[in-house]
């Protein structure tokens, strides 16, 4: 019953980053910015690297995005991937979840898949679209927002996450789609001899050429989509802001405090 | 009957989802010409469901089918299409809720429709779609836009719009065929499965200390424990600490866990992503510390600490013990 496991990974900026918009407004500022694997993704590749572990098979990590994937490319191969594959597609910013999701759904069209597995969201665009655009697209059945996944011959049981800590069990065939939730499982770290091994490791790039598309734009899609403007937020409400050396703001906390008679005594 | 707005009701166990009302609040104040707003219920026996929504002033359809009991991305997917095919509308709004990422992207992949998801606000103009949502942790806001003659799939973030009153009269309901292939419902319900009873109820407490990825170690937790004491609190957290077990599942505040409303919410080190907000922005007073002062959390607190929690929270308990 080896698995064929195809995991999306995408690379995001740090989100405990301050951003700065572009002079242009259609991007953030990119100079400067450190980059990692989107929080999501990880439980994602912990969750197919323990499938194959358990089941047997094979693990792909495909991203779609500039040449400085590569390193978190490669830590996936160190932390139990087989094949990296990246699809290189350059815009920096990439904001066109549907058009990501097309090319995504291409290229996995020509990955041989039983299972499919992305992040429940990303942290950078927060869409939660990717992974069911994928499965609508390449007709697979899909579960989001997974948190267990238990392989059975034919088919998947999978437990999925609703509001206020209620779960949904569903079963589902295979090959099948799933959106991996954080905190699914505890992802591993990747050890050293593997680390040297994976800075050896080739990476596959697909271009345009190999989906036969004359170029990315070429991708069909049902619309036209535009970046209007990005701004620094205008918050509805805002805190009144206590700043300084911390005896002065823990004077001022603790005088809330009792002002508002949270301290008892 | 091209044209207007087709909203998904989302519903579980007999209850509407809040979500749906901000949706028909939504549709609505984008004024559409033709056939104006309808909201469609899916689901098996939901005819008196259907019959309560129409009292928010909003045209229903309810498409009943044995396969709808429970929901399915399948079996959904297959019921909203034939409606989307029907109805042709401009747009089709879903809420941005679990429901919601299962079913909106797969109805546009499956059906080759535009979707924009996690939105805060929409407005039709002439020809397109303008959204604005908020990237990058909150701290960033885009205006995107989608021009398409085929519907747009959008999703709304639960919370962003007030939602919907009952007004005067009732409007009609209307009940729509649903045809579904049972073979293509790959899908199957199996159960539900419901939290565990919790240590403490976090929902009763009237003070809450919530910490978050910010206190960094398992250790600082006491810091945070004692400081909860001093002011007769119980500790709560975000989900990454819960996810990393420093905490049972059952003190997690936000969309996944509980939904709180103390007197006193204290957010040590939480960034305030919407799923944290989501579970407690209703709190009578709401106190941030975060060392970075873009974060979105401080624009729900009501007074902001910006300096690291590790140092405010011992210098605090300093003064709260010199009395
Ligand atoms: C479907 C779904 C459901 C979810 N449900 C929930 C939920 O129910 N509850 C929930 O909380 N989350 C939930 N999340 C996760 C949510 O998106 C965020 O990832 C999470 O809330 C972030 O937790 P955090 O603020 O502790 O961590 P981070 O976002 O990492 O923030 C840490 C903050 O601490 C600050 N900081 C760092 N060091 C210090 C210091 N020394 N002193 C002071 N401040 C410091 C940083 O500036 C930062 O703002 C859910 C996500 C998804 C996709
Ligand atoms: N550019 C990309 N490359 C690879 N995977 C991606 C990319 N964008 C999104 N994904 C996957 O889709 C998931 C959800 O992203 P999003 O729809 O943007 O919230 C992520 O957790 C990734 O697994």
């Amino acid at each position: 019953m080896a698995l064929n496991l195809v995991v999306c990974l995408k690379q995001v900026p740090n989100p405990d980053l301050q951003f700065q918009v572009a002079p242009d407004g259609k991007d953030i500022k990119r100079e400067g910015l450190n980059y990692k694997v989107n929080g999501a993704d990880e439980y994602a590749l912990e969750e197919a690297v323990r499938l194959k572990e358990k089941h047997g098979g094979r693990v792909v990590v495909l991203t779609l995005g500039p040449k400085r994937t590569e390193p978190m490319l490669r830590e996936a191969l160190a932390k139990g991937a087989d094949e990296a594959v990246r699809v290189a597609y350059d815009d920096p910013a990439a904001f066109d979840v549907g058009k990501n999701a097309r090319i995504l759904a291409a290229a996995i069209r020509t990955l041989p898949h039983d299972l499919v597995l992305t992040g429940v969201q990303s942290d950078d665009y927060a869409y939660s679209a990717t992974g069911g655009l994928v499965a609508g697209l390449l007709g697979l059945p899909h579960a989001s927002v997974v948190t267990r996944v238990a392989v059975h011959d034919g088919d998947l049981e999978v437990a999925c996450e609703l509001e206020g800590g209620l779960e949904r069990v569903v079963a589902l065939p295979r090959p099948a789609l799933l959106t991996i939730q954080f905190g699914a499982n505890t992802p591993r770290y990747a050890p050293l001899p593997a680390i040297m091994k994976a800075a050896r490791q080739p990476i596959k790039e697909i271009g345009p050429a190999a989906l036969g598309l004359p170029g990315w734009d070429a991708i069909p899609l049902p619309y036209a989509f535009g970046v209007v403007r990005l701004s620094p937020p205008v918050a509805k409400g805002h805190a009144e802001m206590i700043t300084g050396p911390i005896p002065e703001q823990a004077k001022k906390l603790a005088q809330l405090l009792r002002e508002k008679g949270f301290v008892r005594r | 009957m091209a044209g207007g707005i087709l909203v998904i009701a989302e519903h579980l166990d007999g209850k509407v989802a809040p979500s749906t009302l901000e949706l028909i609040a939504a549709a609505t104040s984008l004024r559409v010409e033709r056939h104006g707003v309808r909201l469609v219920v899916f689901g098996h026996g939901v005819k008196e469901l259907a019959d309560h929504l129409a009292g928010y002033t909003v045209d229903v359809l309810v498409a009943e089918h044995p396969l709808l009991a429970e929901y399915t991305g399948d079996a959904y997917v297959q019921a909203v299409r034939g409606i989307v095919e029907s109805t042709n509308p401009r747009l089709v709004l879903i809420a941005h809720t679990a429901q919601g990422y299962d079913l909106a992207p797969a109805l546009a992949g499956a059906m080759d429709l535009p979707v924009l998801t996690n939105c805060l606000a929409i407005d039709l103009q002439e020809g397109r779609l303008v959204a604005a949502r908020r990237i990058l942790n909150e701290k960033v806001h885009v205006e995107v836009e989608v021009r398409s003659d085929r519907p747009i799939v959008v999703t709304m973030r639960p919370g962003a719009t007030p939602p919907q009153g009952t007004g005067r009269g009732t409007m009609s309901v209307t009940e729509v065929p649903v045809s579904i292939d049972p073979a293509a419902v790959r899908v199957k319900f199996v159960r539900m499965e419901r939290p565990e009873v919790a240590d403490i109820d976090l929902s009763s407490a009237d003070v809450i200390v919530s910490a978050g990825r910010g206190i960094q170690k398992k250790e600082n937790l006491r810091l945070v424990e004692e400081f909860a004491k001093a002011i007769g609190g119980v500790v709560g957290a975000s989900r990454p600490l819960t996810d990393l077990e420093w905490l049972p599942k059952t003190r997690q505040v936000g969309q996944s866990g509980k939904t709180v409303r103390p007197k006193l919410y204290v957010a040590c080190g939480i960034s305030g992503a919407m799923q944290h907000i989501a579970g407690m922005k209703d709190a009578g007073l709401i106190l941030a510390i975060n060392t970075d002062p873009t974060a979105p959390i401080f624009e729900v607190a009501h007074v902001g600490f910006v300096a690291n929690v590790l140092e405010l929270l011992p210098a605090v308990l300093k003064e709260l013990k010199a009395g």
